[in-house]
């Protein structure tokens, strides 16, 4: 097989902390992010033809974090893909009834956003921190734009919510415990 | 842009959303930015998410300065996954694979390859995955070397036939693969990537028998799935499948272990294929373990 071009090393490797800040966007825990991080690192460096210079590295590099991270959730049947509809009726919900019993509990900016859903987490980051288009980051997370606009908006709202306490907003009576938006096959 | 923008309707949060980010035409957002002047209030809240941003992007910056695992580096900085690859360190002089072509002969006239091929795996100690897997992966390699040049007798039991036998074959290849693994072995249908059962044999292996089976495509190109009672240590404890690849000569492979304890089978997917398309068969098959179970 052939090397990938000691340029292309060189830009892998200086895009590969924000890389890094996506793939902890996605997984918990730190170690399942480097993880991920080294399995885009192979695969780019196996797949480094097919990158085109004209296209962002970063929304190029996102898209293969996406992908691994997707391979890895449906071998690791640890998630079932759900419904979109369902699931932002389940993120509504559980945003509308946060899981703090404290209903006027304001939570911190960063436990706000490790809150949110990991569809929201990675667009605020995507878009708000990384400064992707909504055109690149819907090409990145293979959805349309429009996906990526609702998402947007979404977040925000859901952001907002949980750190004004959105407990005072609460219709809903599902508990954190109990709600379905991931879901445990097995 | 229709009427609507400039008129008093109140912009959709999506919009208003999309306004900040700077994903509007010019002439709409110069609409959303006249409509928000009238409306206070409204460009408070748009305030506090631009507010948001600007902190979430200098509290995220921070992760940025932390410096990049060791091994991650090295793996970019050598440009090729071989060094890193499943922790195996690269080899000098002849690999192991050309050793395990050497070695197919003795295969195939029955010798002990465990025995053989014992002397090829990494130290005792080393704790990485391919070490403990080494053993039977390695099989798995040798085997496919062996037997997909066969033209014609490529497997023991055929399951392909005149038309209606072949569900019978395979139901006999299934059962006795079954029988003699002491394990549910399934054959996998890889029919929609194009590939089609050829059939199976049973193969001499660590500790007990193992087998392959061999999948060909319209062009000829063939593809085995190696199955195997894994090695005690490599029962998982974290109760989900991990897919480890080596690539060695132009032929790769992808490795798991699925199912826990008594019931766990090591499975080794083999061809000369582009790793991704590998990888894609791979997935293909653990599926169907997974919902044959």
């Amino acid at each position: 097989m052939d090397l990938a071009p000691a340029a292309f090393r060189d830009q892998l490797l200086a895009a590969l902390p924000r890389v890094r800040r996506y793939a902890r966007s996605l997984c918990f825990d730190p170690q399942a992010a480097d993880d991920l991080v080294q399995t885009v690192a192979e695969r780019a460096l196996t797949h480094w033809h097919q990158y085109d210079q004209q296209r962002d590295l970063l929304a190029w590099l996102v898209s293969i974090t996406h992908n691994a991270h997707m391979d890895g959730l449906r071998r690791t049947r640890r998630l079932q893909i759900v419904d979109p509809f369902e699931l932002a009726r389940d993120q509504d919900a559980a945003v509308a009834a946060p899981a703090p019993t404290d209903p006027g509990l304001r939570l911190d900016l960063m436990e706000a956003f490790e809150r949110l859903s990991t569809e929201h987490r990675e667009c605020l980051l995507l878009v708000g921190v990384e400064g992707l288009s909504y055109a690149q980051c819907a090409d990145s997370l293979g959805v349309p734009i429009g996906t990526v606009m609702s998402r947007m908006a979404r977040a925000r709202a859901s952001l907002r919510s949980l750190l004004e306490g959105g407990a005072a907003r609460s219709t809903s009576t599902a508990s954190a415990s109990d709600r379905p938006s991931l879901r445990r096959v097995r | 842009m229709d009427e609507r923008q400039v008129d008093d309707k109140q912009p959709s949060e999506e919009r208003l959303s999309a306004w900040l980010d700077g994903e509007l035409p010019p002439a709409e957002a110069q609409a959303v930015a006249q409509w928000l002047d009238g409306h206070p209030e409204v460009a408070a809240r748009v305030q506090r998410w631009a507010t948001d941003r600007a902190t979430l992007r200098a509290k995220l910056d921070a992760q940025l300065d932390e410096p990049l695992p060791e091994s991650l580096v090295q793996t970019v900085r050598q440009g090729s996954r071989a060094a890193t690859e499943a922790g195996v360190a690269p080899r000098r002089g002849v690999g192991p694979w050309g050793f395990g072509l050497a070695l197919a002969a003795s295969f195939v006239a029955g010798v002990a390859l465990s025995l053989t091929l014992g002397g090829l795996r990494p130290q005792a100690g080393a704790a990485s995955p391919v070490a403990q897997a080494g053993g039977w992966t390695q099989r798995a390699l040798v085997a496919h070397a062996v037997y997909v040049p066969e033209q014609r007798h490529p497997v023991e039991v055929s399951t392909r036939g005149a038309e209606g036998a072949e569900a019978a074959q395979e139901q006999h290849l299934k059962a006795w693969l079954t029988k003699r693994l002491g394990r549910p072995v399934g054959l996998f249908d890889l029919r929609d990537p194009g590939y089609s059962l050829i059939g199976g044999r049973l193969l001499p292996g660590d500790a007990g028998p193992s087998a392959q089976l061999m999948y060909e495509d319209a062009a000829g190109r063939r593809v085995t799935v190696y199955l195997q009672v894994p090695p005690e240590r490599e029962a998982r404890a974290d109760g989900h499948a991990q897919f480890r690849y080596v690539e060695r000569e132009g032929l790769g492979q992808f490795y798991w272990v699925e199912g826990e304890g008594g019931q766990a089978l090591g499975y080794a997917l083999v061809g000369a294929l582009p790793r991704a398309d590998l990888l894609a068969l791979a997935e293909r098959i653990d599926r169907q373990i997974m919902a044959g179970r």
